[in-house]
């Protein structure tokens, strides 16, 4: 399994430090984030592929936060996990570019699935980038 | 409800009564006037008419009389004394003033009541006869001038004389009246077939027969009709009496009018108003009957429509009030079962650290972890499908036949109603209209109501799908069993979420649940209840949705989008 770095976002401690623990012990780097606030410190200071993102926080909610880690790092895919929220958020997640939301309780095995393949999204969009990258590189006479 | 049907009837009572005041009474009191002011006029007219004819006949009788008189009179005056004694010369002028016929003789009495001349029918009788005890006689001598009472005298027929005397009383000129010419005076002062007219004397005795046959006055004449007490007009209760005194007051006159003989035209008016109260107040009682039966029937009718409407929106409050909080529950329930997941999750990551020889019940903490799991994932699945999670992909409408999709359904569930004798009949209406709609939660219902249907029919029951089109925009679709029915006490929760009456484990209670949500978010309903002849049946409305091609597009993109 690929190794990638996610970021955990959630206001509840106990659900942080558990997912943490299990990502990190299937082999993910994980960090975590209390708010939506910091999570984009934690963005922009780290390299993270995918989010996991609580909709429902006091504060900046799920929702605010998509939108600005979409403007912030548009290739960082997210996924959205809802408990409180109704399905109506979800869609509205899913339309501002959500790779997918789910539904607590989720066990790991689905969650880490999930993840993967949002990983897998990202890593072919920033290999696509790359490769167009390459491109201009070599079409360029050095 | 009896108290209301009490009250129902006290409106139709009080209606009634208003009915009755504002229409019959108006019209009965203005019959009754009318009837009265007309008696009262017809009194009066036939008062005026007794008295103008009273006035006329005394004029008449009054001028007769005198003309008698007045030729006696002159006849005394012309002629010498010696003229009269002889009863050829007295001849001659029977003859000569006679021409009419209302002198039946004529006498000559000297003072001593001895008869010198007679003319006329009775001479055989009368010839030679003294005169001088005679009252008529005696008055003459006394007054100059006599008009006599009705008496038999010689000739035994009832008759009265006028006579004169000259003016030395030497002798009596006496003209016998023909009674039947002067009686023929009062013959039109008769006013209707039971008026009277006749005269009588100071004594009370008729002089004139009555023309009605009368011999004698009665009592009540006599009480009524004085020579003292002449009033205008005396009206009784069934006559009205005039009088007038004739010939220096010795006679009196006497009119009586029946005023039943006048009430003719009166009575046929009083008939025709009376019939055409009767018809109106008829009429009348049969509007007001009919218009107070159908307004308080339509009070009744819009009280029992409008206790149902009330009892449906209580029912559909309840049913959002009891959403909202089994949603929020759920809410609530998932993070903890979250928590839970993640630890039973953590144990399952750390236990194949483990060394299982030196784990003793190893295999018992795997299961454990995996029945932890499993029982979370039972609990989510009722939170989710609480929350309509497990609906959230199928948002899309689509053109959807009813009878398609019943048939679809019924075909998934025909071979297990097959093992158990139960039979599912159909009857479908044909052309039902297309509706737009989201085809796969109609199916969940649908699959819902026919499970249910075939719970409750039982072995070698009968479950029977309608559907029809009511109206031009709505299609009723019914499924209906053979079983026990719902009972009573149970069909207003009947929709509650995990209402059941299956035994524990075998349902969640959320299937009606779940139908009645989808068919709210559709724009349908749904109820229940039992079948006159047993058995429960659902019934759902859809609406008939054509296509609109705008919503559509709209509905399509988040659709499209949510596919990964």
């Amino acid at each position: 399994m690929k190794e990638f770095n996610v970021l955990v976002v959630d206001d509840e401690d106990e659900f942080r430090e558990m997912t943490t623990k299990i990502l990190t012990k299937r082999g993910l780097h994980v960090q975590s984030a209390e708010s939506g606030g910091k999570a984009l410190v934690t963005l922009e200071h780290s390299r993270i592929d995918v989010v996991l993102l609580d909709v429902k926080m006091p504060g900046m909610d799920g929702i605010e936060t998509l939108r600005r880690i979409r403007s912030l790092k548009p290739l960082v895919e997210v996924v959205l996990l809802t408990g409180h929220a109704s399905v109506e958020s979800g869609i509205e997640g899913m339309k501002l570019g959500a790779f997918d939301y789910l539904m607590k309780p989720i066990e790991t095995e689905p969650l880490l699935e999930k993840l993967i393949e949002a990983y897998e999204k990202k890593r072919l969009h920033q290999e696509k980038i790359d490769q167009a990258l390459l491109k201009k590189h070599m079409s360029m006479p050095v | 409800m009896q108290r209301k049907k009490h009250y129902y009837r006290a409106i139709t009572r009080r209606l009634l009564i208003a009915f009755f005041c504002l229409s019959i009474v108006p019209i009965v009191s203005f019959a009754w006037i009318m009837k009265d002011s007309v008696e009262e006029t017809n009194v009066v007219k036939l008062t005026e008419l007794a008295t103008s004819t009273i006035e006329h006949r005394t004029e008449v009788i009054a001028e007769f009389l005198k003309s008698k008189i007045d030729l006696l009179s002159m006849l005394v005056s012309l002629y010498p004394e010696d003229f009269f004694f002889n009863p050829k010369n007295v001849e001659r002028l029977f003859l000569a003033m006679n021409t009419q016929g209302d002198i039946v003789d004529l006498q000559v009495i000297d003072v001593t009541g001895t008869q010198h001349a007679y003319v006329g029918p009775y001479r055989a009788r009368i010839e030679g006869k003294k005169y001088d005890d005679a009252l008529w006689f005696r008055e003459t001598l006394i007054s100059g001038v006599h008009v006599s009472d009705v008496f038999t005298g010689y000739r035994n027929t009832p008759h009265f004389v006028v006579a004169v005397t000259d003016p030395l009383k030497n002798y009596v000129l006496r003209a016998t009246i023909n009674s039947s010419i002067f009686n023929s005076l009062l013959h039109s002062a008769q006013l209707g077939p039971h008026g009277d007219a006749f005269i009588v004397n100071r004594a009370g005795e008729l002089q004139t027969p009555s023309l009605l046959g009368k011999t004698e006055l009665s009592e009540m004449d006599r009480k009524l009709i004085s020579f003292e007490n002449l009033s205008a007009s005396l009206v009784t209760a069934t006559d009205i009496y005039t009088a007038r005194l004739l010939d220096k007051g010795h006679w009196l006159l006497i009119l009586k009018a029946n005023i039943a003989d006048s009430l003719d035209y009166y009575l046929r008016l009083r008939d025709r108003i009376i019939l055409i109260v009767i018809v109106i107040s008829l009429i009348s009682i049969a509007a007001a009957t009919c218009t107070s039966l159908i307004l308080s029937r339509n009070f009744e009718r819009s009280d029992r429509e409008y206790a149902a409407l009330s009892l449906q929106l209580v029912q559909v409050e309840k049913m959002a009030t009891v959403g909202r909080l089994a949603a929020g529950i759920a809410h609530e329930i998932n993070n903890p079962l979250q928590m839970i997941t993640n630890q039973a999750g953590w144990i399952g990551e750390l236990l194949p650290d483990e060394d299982p020889a030196l784990v003793k019940n190893f295999g018992e903490y795997q299961k454990a972890v995996e029945q932890i799991k499993h029982h979370v994932r039972r609990a989510g699945t009722i939170t989710h499908r609480l929350l309509g999670f497990s609906r959230k992909m199928s948002s899309q409408k689509e053109k959807v036949q009813i009878n398609d999709l019943l048939e679809e359904t019924v075909s998934f569930v025909e071979r297990e109603a097959g093992y158990n004798n139960i039979t599912i009949v159909r009857q479908l209406a044909e052309n039902l209209p297309g509706t737009m709609t989201d085809g796969p939660q109609l199916q969940q219902v649908f699959l819902n109501l026919i499970n249910n249907a075939i719970d409750a029919a039982g072995q070698g029951g009968r479950v029977e799908l309608s559907s029809k089109l009511k109206g031009a925009g709505k299609l009723v679709v019914e499924f209906a069993d053979s079983g026990p029915g719902i009972r009573p006490e149970y069909i207003k929760q009947i929709f509650d979420p995990f209402f059941t009456t299956k035994d524990p484990g075998k349902g969640t209670g959320l299937g009606l649940y779940i139908s009645y949500d989808i068919l709210k978010k559709l724009g349908g309903t749904i109820t229940a209840e039992n079948r006159k002849n047993g058995g429960a049946v659902f019934t759902i409305v859809l609406p008939v949705i054509g296509y609109e091609p705008p919503k559509e597009r709209e509905r399509c993109s988040p659709a499209e989008s949510m596919k990964p």
